[in-house]
């Protein structure tokens, strides 16, 4: 970092001047669009939306209502959206980032609740489902488009997938922590960011 | 050798949300093979105690990739309730919202499930044998295909106003009018859209004739069938009467959405969570009770498509089995096709009728509810029932979802059931093999990992499982 930007971080100590901050940070960062997708009736499998709207506020952004996707308001550096399910079409709105950081719940047992992974093109066979994990989604892009976006993946351990709302304390309190881990990505373009 | 199981098994957060397990006997012969269904579906219980005209926005929630289609069967569900009838434009709308989920649901199917099969062959390497694979074969036909789902969805974006869950219907009609501009751009692909899906008819036609003797033995077997049929019995996806045929094309019943639990039975069985739906005037008989739905399904019932080009190929499927019901399930792709053709056309239709353009989009609601409204539309993948009855307040008390996937429950069990027979040997298993198995369910696009997601793979475990519970061996990829 800079010594300029050191100092100026210093003197950010109020809400205003960390957005300023950003703000200063957002023109250095490659254009990204992070990708939050769940259910939000089945209790932590909506995780991703709660984080998408920690995102925004921190991106100075309007979180987004319920029934927003937030894809008809695409533009900013960084944009944040969420989804019920990835689905092919998405990768007419991915050729547009350098970066695609993509949010959901996990149950993996052996990585921790709270994960951070790149995400490499890839096709992964499904059976008999129209399920699409975020790899196929980036392996799709480059077979059509020849475009290839960084892409990592951010994901909390989900323990209630009941149908209901809200989330579990175990999966409420990572939903910050998580936020920290996207804005970090966002700050450190070219490094291994995933932490 | 000991009798022992194979499982296929897409490993979900949620425990699986579907599985296949084949029991093998003690000479490696398939005996017998089941496909469960391990997620239990709530969305009934989650939606007692909401007001009723919520009903639309939240039982589109059920489903990522077909939302439309609770959308719009939430929202017949709901002029029931409000004792309203839309005004005819505002049903025209509808159904063009209803023509765009139609032409992206089939699209996606048919380029992403469907032709790896069909384009690369069942015992292609599995690495190949996909979506990326198509691309890499033919990346012109696959932009095509990304380009018809593009089209479809965009139907339904320009009317809702959102890409992914359309704010757009409400009891008594629709919120919003078409605008000229929307209705010309629509237009203005259409005769592109055309010769994609007239490129696709041709592929799989030329497939089949290709493979007749696989497809004439694939998974083929008598069943009844249901779908939507207008007045004169022409296809009907949006609307209409439910008529039910016999395995020999003769027809068992006719009836009004209203009516349909005097029709529609559901069994339990005790390996699944998916109910077994069956034609409760004949009592819960496998075999003879269970019907098919969606595109096989529906074109088994219908007497003609109203369309042109659509009903030129509508007649060549009904001489595959000299007028009477087509039983191969592969012969749901061939299907599928002939019904996007029909949406495509369809749109068309729409878009020229003099009321699309319309401000008359809705009909006020008179202040006191029925209290009970059935809604029913043949969604991409079948006949869809939503049934809802609400207190004085129009708060929801009872829910009754009949989903298409569930309509052919049993139907999938038995495909992948005579497929596992003809195709699998336990003592010389390959991928192939099992990738036939798993094509049998894919004939109908199940659609059942759509209430939750995953992160990270969905491998498809392949475990081979001794009598006595030891396991012997385990595939995953």
């Amino acid at each position: 970092m800079r010594e300029l930007d050191r100092t100026f971080c210093k003197q950010a100590n109020s809400a205003v001047r960390l957005l300023a901050v950003y703000r200063y940070y957002e023109g250095l960062m490659p254009r990204t669009l992070v990708i939050g997708y769940g259910n939000l009736d089945r209790a932590d499998d909506g995780v991703a939306y709660y984080v998408i709207n920690s995102l925004r506020r921190r991106l100075g952004q309007e979180p987004l209502l319920e029934y927003n996707t937030g894809l008809e308001d695409l533009g900013a550096q960084t944009d944040a959206i969420f989804l019920t399910q990835l689905v092919p079409e998405l990768i007419d709105t991915l050729i547009d980032y350098d970066q695609v950081i993509f949010v959901d719940a996990h149950v993996c047992e052996d990585v921790p609740d709270l994960h951070c992974t790149p995400v490499l093109p890839a096709y992964v066979p499904s059976a008999f489902t129209h399920h699409m994990p975020p790899g196929m989604l980036l392996a799709l892009l480059q077979a059509l488009h020849d475009r290839e976006p960084a892409g990592y993946i951010v994901s909390i351990h989900g323990h209630d997938f009941d149908f209901r709302r809200g989330l579990s304390p175990a999966a409420e309190m990572l939903v910050a922590p998580a936020t920290e881990s996207i804005l970090q990505l966002l700050r450190q373009p070219g490094e291994d960011r995933c932490h | 050798m000991v009798a022992r199981k194979l499982t296929i098994e897409p490993v979900t957060r949620i425990e699986g949300h579907a599985r296949v397990t084949i029991h093998l006997d003690d000479e490696g012969k398939v005996d017998q093979t089941f496909f469960h269904v391990d997620e239990f579906r709530g969305a009934e219980k989650f939606s007692e105690g909401r007001p009723y005209w919520e009903m639309p926005q939240i039982t589109q929630r059920i489903c990522g990739i077909c939302p439309v289609s609770h959308h719009l069967a939430a929202a017949k569900a709901c002029d029931g309730v409000a004792g309203v009838e839309p005004p005819r434009p505002a049903k025209l709308l509808r159904e063009l919202m209803h023509m765009g989920q139609i032409i992206q649901s089939h699209g996606m199917h048919f380029f992403h499930l469907a032709a790896p099969d069909l384009v690369l062959g069942f015992d292609a390497d599995p690495a190949k044998r996909n979506v990326i694979g198509i691309i890499e074969a033919n990346p012109a036909l696959a932009l095509k295909a990304v380009n018809l789902r593009r089209y479809g969805q965009q139907i339904i974006e320009r009317l809702g106003k959102k890409r992914v869950h359309p704010f757009f219907t409400v009891p008594g009609g629709v919120s919003a009018p078409l605008s000229s501009k929307d209705r010309d751009e629509i237009a203005a692909e259409l005769g592109t859209m055309t010769a994609i899906v007239k490129e696709a008819i041709s592929l799989a036609k030329g497939w089949i004739g290709d493979n007749q003797a696989l497809v004439d033995n694939f998974a083929s077997f008598p069943s009844n069938y249901m779908g939507l049929v207008d007045e004169e019995g022409g296809l009907q996806m949006y609307d209409g009467e439910i008529r039910v045929r016999d395995s020999e094309g003769e027809l068992l019943a006719q009836f009004k959405a209203a009516d349909y639990l005097d029709y529609v039975g559901e069994h339990v069985e005790p390996w699944s969570f998916l109910k077994f739906p069956f034609y409760r005037p004949m009592g819960w008989a496998e075999g003879a009770s269970t019907y098919r739905v969606g595109p096989l399904g529906r074109l088994n019932v219908v007497d003609k498509i109203n369309t042109p080009m659509a009903n030129e190929e509508f007649e060549l499927f009904k001489q595959i089995n000299g007028g009477k019901p087509v039983e191969p399930s592969l012969y749901y792709h061939y299907a599928r096709l002939i019904e996007t053709l029909y949406a495509v056309e369809r749109t068309a239709e729409l878009l020229d009728d003099s009321d699309i353009l319309s401000n008359d989009i809705r009909a006020y609601p008179p202040l006191k509810l029925t209290g009970h409204g059935v809604g029913v539309i043949e969604a991409p993948r079948g006949t869809l029932y939503h049934d809802y009855d609400t207190d004085e307040n129009g708060l929801i008390t009872r829910v009754n979802l009949i989903v298409a996937t569930g309509n052919n429950n049993w139907a999938m069990h038995t495909s992948a059931g005579l497929v596992a027979k003809a195709f699998v040997d336990g003592n010389k298993l390959t991928e192939g093999m099992l990738n036939r198995v798993e094509a049998a369910i894919r004939c109908y696009d199940p659609c059942l990992s759509c209430s939750t997601h995953a992160f990270g793979q969905m491998p498809l475990e392949v475990t081979l499982v001794a009598a006595d519970g030891a396991v012997l061996d385990r595939i995953t990829r």
